[in-house]
């Protein structure tokens, strides 16, 4: 039997629709890849830091892009920007590195979830060294790398672990929002199903 | 309001154990659910297999007019339980609106005893569906012809009222949403969502369609600003003649009774599901950062790292107490003096060492 007009219209727009969303998701792809890129490359040609006591309070050693006492110390912040909701800054110094990350939030829900857990996170950054407890301004989670990290860990992994953070994180803010809502629909159909 | 389980399981629990006492118990509980209902349970040694229940109900109330005291349409359907356990008292106990004395002698057989006492547990149940069921069936004709849809407003609860709007045709339920938290609103807006998903899927197709919107919707117009300022919308089912029909009159009562609970439950079990994911992610972000160490230190610790040392070393208390009890004994008989047997009378002494720290003055002679 041959297929309408109207069905093969409606054949060939949700063939469209499938690759133009395979295109997206291809391109979407190879942006998060050239974001993280970029990020890694950035971060590092920045983690080149050295022990420097503090110039201003004697046998004192601080971390300088938190203290910012000397501006011959500091080097100039680069910001890495994927969109204007997903950005990165790398505020570099002597001694310390401060990597602050601002997440994508496309809705509410992913706006409340992204809090949660950044939040939830950040109330346990002692369980993970290199993450600050407070956020930068206008930043989701930032990170603090002091020399003496870098002394402690492999520069590389330390990298590693940082563009997998970012990966994850966005991973589970997906993969939490597909549940919440999956959740939903299955509560929903049962609830519906109780009139029929 | 209501629960999800029409027989309160407390309610339940301590019936049966005065149905299979051997002996007759005197008994006195109070029992409080859902914070706005109550439970008296007494039962007397004089009066064997006998028990006074009473119960006091959230009354349902039209917003304008409270109807105090539960309706003849209520007192009938409970006394419909049944009617050879079940004995209504008048007056009921004060401070309560039914007392129910229950004779377990009437339950001739066992096997019933648990499905009688079931029924009885649920009885608040049956009293809200019924009150709202009289509600909708009862409903003025007059209004309904003269085109004035006036939507009644029904309490159960202060923060918790919905509307009824009956049309010739459909009625329609409108639930306005309120949390005290914002993500509690986005999670339950994610469910909405959902719920208006599902209903318009083929799967439900003969559900109630529902909707959800942020604004109130044109039914409720005229109604007081107070009572349509919410922060999570309205949730609206239109019901037709065939949710209604027969044994379907109970199953839709009781869902839209429980809808807010539903809602709220869903909600709280959700933000659980979250915080457990999260607690599970922190464990394996952790430890990819763990891997990080240097290569050196890792070395020391596979050297460090043997486990046979540790046992060599560790000792129970017991063992370090003998053992130091061995070696002050050892001090002591080298610091006594030595008896030698042809000397029997005469003590040798050990020659008394000069400590290094101790220091001598010599004679100038």
């Amino acid at each position: 039997m041959k297929p309408t007009l109207a069905q093969l219209v409606e054949r060939r727009t949700v063939v469209g629709a499938v690759i133009l969303r395979s295109l997206v998701r291809i391109r979407q792809g190879s942006s998060v890849r050239l974001y993280l890129t970029c990020i890694r490359n950035t971060l590092e040609a920045a983690m080149c830091l050295q022990n420097f006591p503090c110039q201003e309070v004697e046998r004192h050693n601080k971390p300088e892009v938190e203290m910012k006492t000397s501006p011959e110390l500091l080097l100039n912040p680069v910001v890495i920007c994927r969109n204007e909701a997903e950005k990165c800054l790398i505020e570099t110094s002597i001694n310390s590195l401060r990597i602050s990350l601002k997440v994508k939030q496309a809705d509410e829900l992913e706006n409340i979830l992204t809090k949660k857990f950044l939040r939830f996170l950040s109330m346990r950054a002692e369980a993970f060294e290199v993450l600050r407890r407070k956020p930068v301004q206008g930043y989701d989670i930032s990170f603090l790398i002091t020399n003496y990290h870098c002394e402690e860990m492999q520069k590389h992994k330390l990298i590693d672990f940082i563009v997998q953070f970012m990966e994850d994180i966005d991973k589970e803010i997906s993969e939490l929002k597909l549940s919440v809502n999956t959740r939903g629909r299955l509560v929903a159909t049962e609830f519906l199903k109780q009139f029929i | 309001m209501a629960c999800f389980e029409k027989a309160s399981p407390a309610l339940k629990h301590i019936l049966l154990q005065l149905y299979r006492a051997d002996k007759p118990l005197a008994v006195e509980h109070h029992l409080h659910e859902f914070g706005s209902l109550q439970y008296h349970i007494q039962s007397y040694v004089s009066e064997a297999h006998h028990a006074y229940l009473s119960i006091s109900a959230p009354i349902l109330s039209t917003g304008s007019s409270i109807f105090y005291g539960f309706s003849h349409y209520t007192v009938e359907t409970v006394k419909g339980i049944c009617s050879e356990v079940v004995q209504i008292i008048e007056p009921p106990k004060t401070g309560y609106q039914m007392t129910l004395k229950l004779d377990f002698s009437k339950i001739t057989r066992k096997k019933d005893a648990v499905k009688i006492i079931t029924k009885i547990s649920s009885v608040q149940a049956l009293i809200l569906s019924s009150q709202l069921r009289e509600l909708l069936t009862t409903v003025n004709a007059q209004e309904i012809s003269q085109g004035a849809y006036k939507p009644i407003k029904l309490v159960y609860h202060p923060n918790e009222p919905f509307y009824v709007v009956k049309q010739p045709a459909k009625l329609t339920v409108v639930f306005p949403i309120r949390f005290k938290e914002y993500s509690d609103i986005v999670i339950a807006k994610a469910f909405f969502q959902e719920l208006v998903d599902v209903g318009n899927s083929r799967v439900c197709a003969t559900a109630p369609p529902c909707c959800w919107s942020p604004i109130p919707p044109p039914e409720l117009r005229g109604e007081s600003m107070k009572d349509l300022s919410t922060n999570g919308g309205f949730v609206s089912f239109e019901i037709y003649a065939r949710h209604i029909e027969g044994k379907k009159l109970d199953k839709t009562v009781w869902n839209l009774l429980n809808f807010y609970a539903l809602v709220k439950y869903h909600v709280k079990c959700t933000k659980g599901f979250v915080q457990r994911r999260m607690r599970s992610r922190l464990d394996s972000l952790v430890e990819a950062l763990q891997h990080t160490g240097t290569e050196e230190d890792h070395h020391i610790a596979k050297v460090k790292g043997r486990k046979g040392i540790k046992k060599l070393i560790k000792f129970t208390k017991g063992t370090i107490l003998t053992k130091r009890w061995n070696l002050t004994k050892k001090i002591k008989r080298i610091r006594s003096r030595i008896r030698i047997r042809w000397f029997q009378r005469r003590w040798l002494k050990l020659p008394s060492f000069s400590s290094v720290m101790r220091y001598q003055k010599l004679d100038k002679s």
